[in-house]
């Protein structure tokens, strides 16, 4: 059964909030540099895309998903020399995998309520330290009397909710596969790319089964890399700038941590979180006001799933959608035109460079040979992760 | 149960145990793999920032106040202590056969300081004094923290 809820939306900002500068690192499964050092590369970029230095920067917020990974506790204490954060008001937030949106939230809310005209968003993450094997470091999110004793990993968990999403749909494998295709062709125009190819439909059917319906390359690799942003009041911005990106509308919220008592097939959680975001924004019909979507691929399903709760495709048709071509770079509906975390790379909370970080060049038409063939007034980017519960939403816009 | 029940040991209680096994490969990166290669061949680094000309150390690939690049500068090693502790338990609070001397050192040409075992007798130590490094022999320096095997009065 589905309840339909749009919640009440107490808002008073103080001001708009404008981006202006956006960085990241390569990414790749391991990389000899620290998390300060990969932190520190991506803020030097943006830093100089945004024509501004570091005194400018008068508030940090850093994003970085758990702490397993990198191996270090309080690892934003540890991130802060890395990420510009010392001798300022500096905070970490991480909602999972959901941090690559949420971290950018967090900083509009320090611009929006005025409390910092000038903030600086690190997403940071280290993957590879973590042994035998990333995914590892998941294992401690199950509950530990109902669940972990059955030894479950995150990629059969998924299995699970692609195997209801098909069903429910009638949707086939080999529809799903586009989005890995389209997702991994795009990211050659990416110059951070980590697992950019030129593949086949069939590739992904024959490749190594991992927890059926979910092979090899239905799924991201685990990456190391880091992503920066800076946003900042509107005086500023016009003081850098005569084409700053305007953040919209932010949204974010979490279904229940009973994951297995959900219905599988819908994310409820981006739904929620992609009303409250597009309330903000003054947008009623997604379908025809954005005209850029960058939604969280982690699988390939995924983005298939999130499309239809960030409400860009109907329940069942953003295959439909995929297979049209409607979602390529150059369709009425570009989705994932970075290549996304299945072309370009998956370092958790640093997936913000191919998120928000690319929506910000798309409308800002910096994005270079990834620019999508279109016009782009509108976009939407979104994340996903805790316990496959949470959705985070930001909308964007070049226009004021 | 009430609240007030003092639970001693929670194995009583029906329960269920829990084990995470992970370890960790951690990078030294740049500036790290700079620091240790130096280290090996019984030489100290520090980095210091072109902008500002704070010297750093452990030497770092940028300067954390203004973000600019650093390069590296050689310094002695030796210098003077900033503070001390005398540690007589372990960390499992067992008294040690000896007392160890922790000691944060001020190193001579940097903004920076190292924190390090000191290798002399309690009654003689002080805020001030100077002291240098004592590395293991040649052959034995893997490129770790450890090659200093302590510091000592100089």
């Amino acid at each position: 059964m589905e309840v339909e809820k749009i919640k009440g939306l107490k808002f008073a900002k103080k001001q708009d909030v404008a981006i202006v500068g956006a960085g990241m690192t390569t990414w790749k499964r391991r990389l000899n540099e620290t998390g300060k050092e990969l932190s520190y590369i991506a803020v030097k970029q943006a830093l100089e895309e945004a024509g501004l230095t570091i005194d400018d920067i008068e508030m940090v917020v850093m994003g970085s998903a758990p702490d397993t990974f990198d191996g270090l506790h309080m690892k934003g204490e540890y991130l802060l020399d890395g990420s510009g954060g010392s001798d300022r008001p500096y905070m970490r937030v991480f909602v999972g995998g959901g941090t690559g949106v949420f971290a950018p939230i967090a900083g509009y809310w320090h611009v929006a309520s005025g409390l910092a005209d000038v903030c600086l968003v690190v997403c940071e993450e280290k993957m590879s330290s973590c042994h035998p094997h990333p995914q590892s470091g998941f294992k401690g999110i199950w509950d530990p009397i109902l669940e972990r004793p059955l030894t479950p990993n995150l990629i059969w968990i998924f299995a699970l909710e692609m195997r209801r999403y098909m069903h429910v749909h009638n949707i086939k494998h080999e529809d799903i596969a586009l989005v890995s295709v389209k997702n991994k062709r795009n990211a050659l125009d990416h110059p951070c790319a980590q697992v950019a190819e030129k593949i086949t439909v069939e590739d992904v059917l024959n490749s190594e089964p991992m927890a059926l319906p979910v092979r090899r390359l239905d799924v991201s690799p685990p990456s190391d890399g880091a992503a920066a942003l800076i946003m900042v009041a509107p005086h500023i911005a016009r003081q850098l700038t005569d084409e700053p990106v305007w953040v919209d509308g932010v949204g974010w919220a979490l279904d229940t941590t009973m994951w297995t008592n959900r219905d599988l097939y819908f994310p409820r959680y981006v739904a929620e979180a992609a009303k409250m975001a597009y309330k903000m924004a003054h947008i009623t019909d997604p379908k025809k006001q954005i005209d850029v979507a960058e939604p969280y691929d982690p699988f390939d399903y995924k983005e298939l799933h999130h499309m239809e709760g960030l409400g860009l495709a109907r329940k069942g048709e953003a295959p439909i959608l995929t297979k049209e071509g409607v979602t390529a770079r150059d369709g009425d509906l570009p989705t994932c035109p970075s290549g996304g975390l299945l072309g370009v790379g998956n370092p958790i909370a640093a997936t913000m460079g191919v998120k928000a970080c690319e929506l910000y060049w798309q409308l800002a038409y910096r994005a270079g040979k990834r620019q999508v063939a279109k016009e782009v007034t509108t976009g939407v980017c979104q994340a996903w992760g805790d316990l496959m519960q949470v959705g985070t939403v930001m909308v964007m816009s070049n226009k004021r | 149960m009430v609240f007030n029940e003092k639970i001693v040991n929670p194995t009583e209680l029906r329960h269920w145990e829990g084990k995470i096994e992970l370890y960790w490969v951690y990078t030294s990166g740049s500036a790290g793999d700079e620091f240790f290669k130096a280290l090996k061949k019984g030489k100290f680094i520090a980095a210091k920032c072109k902008e500002c000309g704070k010297v750093y150390f452990p030497p770092r690939i940028y300067c954390e106040y203004d973000f600019s690049e650093t390069e590296y500068v050689n310094i002695s090693g030796e210098g003077t202590v900033r503070a001390f502790t005398v540690a007589r338990l372990d960390k499992d609070e067992k008294p040690l056969e000896k007392p160890e001397i922790y000691a944060i050192i001020d190193l001579d040409g940097t903004d920076g300081c190292i924190v390090h075992l000191l290798n002399a007798k309690p009654e003689d130590v002080y805020v001030g004094m100077r002291v240098k490094p004592v590395l293991k022999a040649k052959n034995k320096r893997e490129g770790r923290i450890t090659d200093i095997l302590y510091y000592k009065p100089s």
